[in-house]
């Protein structure tokens, strides 16, 4: 009974996804609601990294909009200095971002909590410093750089609803790979170091090299997404990677529930949407964020997914007794 | 199977352990006693690698341990519990068993990221084992609660069966009856010899001195972090210095 009701929940789900961007477009004529899913799911993609790091290694990240930077401005350059296909320069500036988040998780794996915060903050600053003011103009400072959408085969993905279907296969993939690894060996140590850093190591894992693990992974994950968001907009500048973008990125995580794919999806949905009808109280976002992240932490720490989780539970559990 | 000569380890000018050697026997029930502060978890924090001592040798199955990092020695075959619960809270029972098995498994992040059909076999025999092993403490039709949500005792036990997850040839228990009551008591001591029955040696570390008395083969007595005296039970009882640093006496 159960498991036919989940599955369509799943078609239910798929069919949705797959008609969304059509009605949306055609129907509706709601061009800009295809842009903003597409936000929404290279977002999923950003926050399932942050995730990986902090909700399962529980090692926090204040600078992750870094690696979204790293992923965005690896692809942009190297496409416009190379003309490699756009899906090569995104892959390529993710991993470059893996190996950046690696160099500084090697260090970083013997800080914890506080320290942790202020050595990430301090990267998402020197990150920031580095495309604001580039070095021989590279980056093309506060100019920003204009580029081009991704193309695969010679098919240019060049209407929003096209670059949807793109950006939500790489979501599949990459949820798929979030959930095997949070179950499997990999991601029993994460949880292990998370729960028990020195228990962990008793227990023979090296917590060392799977907190450098979380953090690359993590990295490739946001920098990909950031990828996503460089050719999907076709204009970066310093302005999307600052400070902020780091703290939204976490009250994505902890405001819809940290450690389950649910929460990400629920918290990505909840700030987007936040974003989308206070947009004219623009100056006002950090506010809103430090607003939600005071009542997620006080009020509900298993975030809005968890809150939700827990009354259907309860819910569950008092028609059980009752039946 | 373990040696350790001379180790002392100094934390500033504060000496926590003192000249101590000992000798852990394959197939024995060593005991470390003494009184409260006499550097018995510190003791086992050096041997563990948790503290690199500042002098001695520590050596387990002929290779030298002092200086290696825990998850190398819990790799090399000494597995450990702690006095303050150390357990992995939010995860369930059995995984914390499977955490146990983690140095034994083979599949790496690229195999788990894709669900390898190695990988899957790995994990579910891990998994089974791991079910099978919570059945040693009787802890089968728990498994699939939080671990945090374990009554103490059980929870002591759980820690004693993770650690016995990875296989391990020594096995050093830091006072796994405490805050146990007598009927948990007694099933530890049964415990302990089915441990042994395992070809697991042990290295117990407990107040408990009825429980001690009863299974140690061997004693070491521990005073201001140096060895007071050894020996059988017997002999440990009779050492007036033994009775000395337990009761207070007049010099």
């Amino acid at each position: 009974m159960k498991t036919t009701t989940f599955k369509k929940q799943y078609i239910l789900t798929g069919l949705f996804l797959l008609v969304f961007p059509f009605a949306a477009d055609k129907v509706f004529n709601w061009n800009y609601g295809v842009l903003l899913a597409n936000f929404c799911i290279l977002y999923i993609i950003a926050v399932s990294g942050l995730d990986i790091l902090f909700g399962y290694s529980g090692q926090i990240s204040m600078g992750h909009a870094a690696f979204f930077c790293i992923g965005a401005y690896g692809s942009v350059l190297l496409h416009q200095h190379t003309g490699l296909p756009v899906i090569l320069t995104i892959c390529t500036g993710a991993v470059l971002a893996t190996l950046v988040g690696a160099l500084l998780a090697y260090p970083a794996s013997k800080l914890v909590f506080h320290f942790l915060s202020l050595a990430t903050i301090a990267f998402g600053q020197v990150v920031y410093q580095l495309v604001a003011q580039s070095p021989g103009n590279i980056t093309g400072n506060f100019t920003g750089k204009f580029t081009d959408t991704i193309s695969l085969f010679g098919w240019k993905l060049n209407s929003y609803t096209k670059y949807y279907f793109f950006s939500i296969v790489c979501l599949g993939i990459f949820l798929f790979i979030k959930i095997n690894l949070v179950n499997s060996r990999v991601g029993r140590a994460f949880i292990a170091i998370r729960e028990n850093s020195h228990a962990a190591n008793g227990m023979g894992i090296n917590v060392r090299k799977y907190k450098v693990i979380a953090f690359a992974t993590s990295a490739f994950y946001t920098a990909f997404a950031g990828g996503l968001y460089a050719h999907l907009v076709r204009f970066i500048s310093p302005d999307t990677f600052t400070q902020k973008q780091s703290v939204m990125f976490l009250t994505m995580l902890l405001f819809g529930g940290s450690a389950s794919v649910g929460g990400t999806i629920t918290g990505v949905f909840t700030v987007q949407f936040l974003n989308e009808i206070l947009r004219s109280a623009e100056r006002y976002q950090l506010l809103i964020y430090g607003i939600l992240l005071l009542t997620v932490i006080l009020a509900f720490p298993g975030g809005l997914y968890g809150l939700v989780r827990q009354i259907l539970k309860k819910k569950g559990g008092k028609s059980d007794a009752a039946g | 199977m373990l040696q350790v000569e001379h180790l002392t380890l100094k934390f500033g000018g504060l000496v926590a352990n003192n000249d101590v050697s000992m000798t852990v026997e394959q197939g024995k029930i060593t005991g470390l006693i003494g009184p409260n502060g006499a550097g018995k978890t510190t003791f086992f924090n050096s041997i563990s690698g948790v503290y690199r001592p500042t002098s001695g040798t520590v050596t387990f199955l002929g290779k030298r341990i002092d200086g290696l990092q825990p998850y190398q020695i819990n790799q090399l075959g000494m597995s450990r519990t702690y006095q303050v619960i150390n357990l992995f809270r939010k995860m369930s029972v059995v995984e914390n068993v499977m955490v146990g098995m983690h140095p034994h498994m083979k599949q790496g992040f690229f195999a788990s990221a894709f669900k390898t059909r190695a990988e899957r076999r790995e994990e579910r025999e891990c998994y089974e084992r791991a079910y099978e092993l919570l059945d040693f403490v009787n802890l089968k039709d728990r498994a699939f609660e939080e671990a945090g949500s374990l009554s103490y005792g059980q929870q002591r036990h759980l820690e004693i069966v993770r650690g016995l997850a990875s296989d391990p040839k020594l096995i050093l228990l830091d006072e796994p009856a405490a805050g146990m009551n007598s009927k948990e008591k007694e099933e530890l001591n049964a415990l302990l010899y089915r441990i042994i029955d395992r070809g697991v040696s042990i290295l117990i570390i407990e107040h408990d001195m009825k429980l001690m008395m009863g299974v140690a083969d061997y004693l070491y007595v521990l005073n201001y972090g140096k060895l007071l005296a050894q020996g059988t039970a017997a002999e440990v009882q009779a050492n007036p210095q033994v009775v000395k640093a337990y009761l207070g006496g007049d010099e």
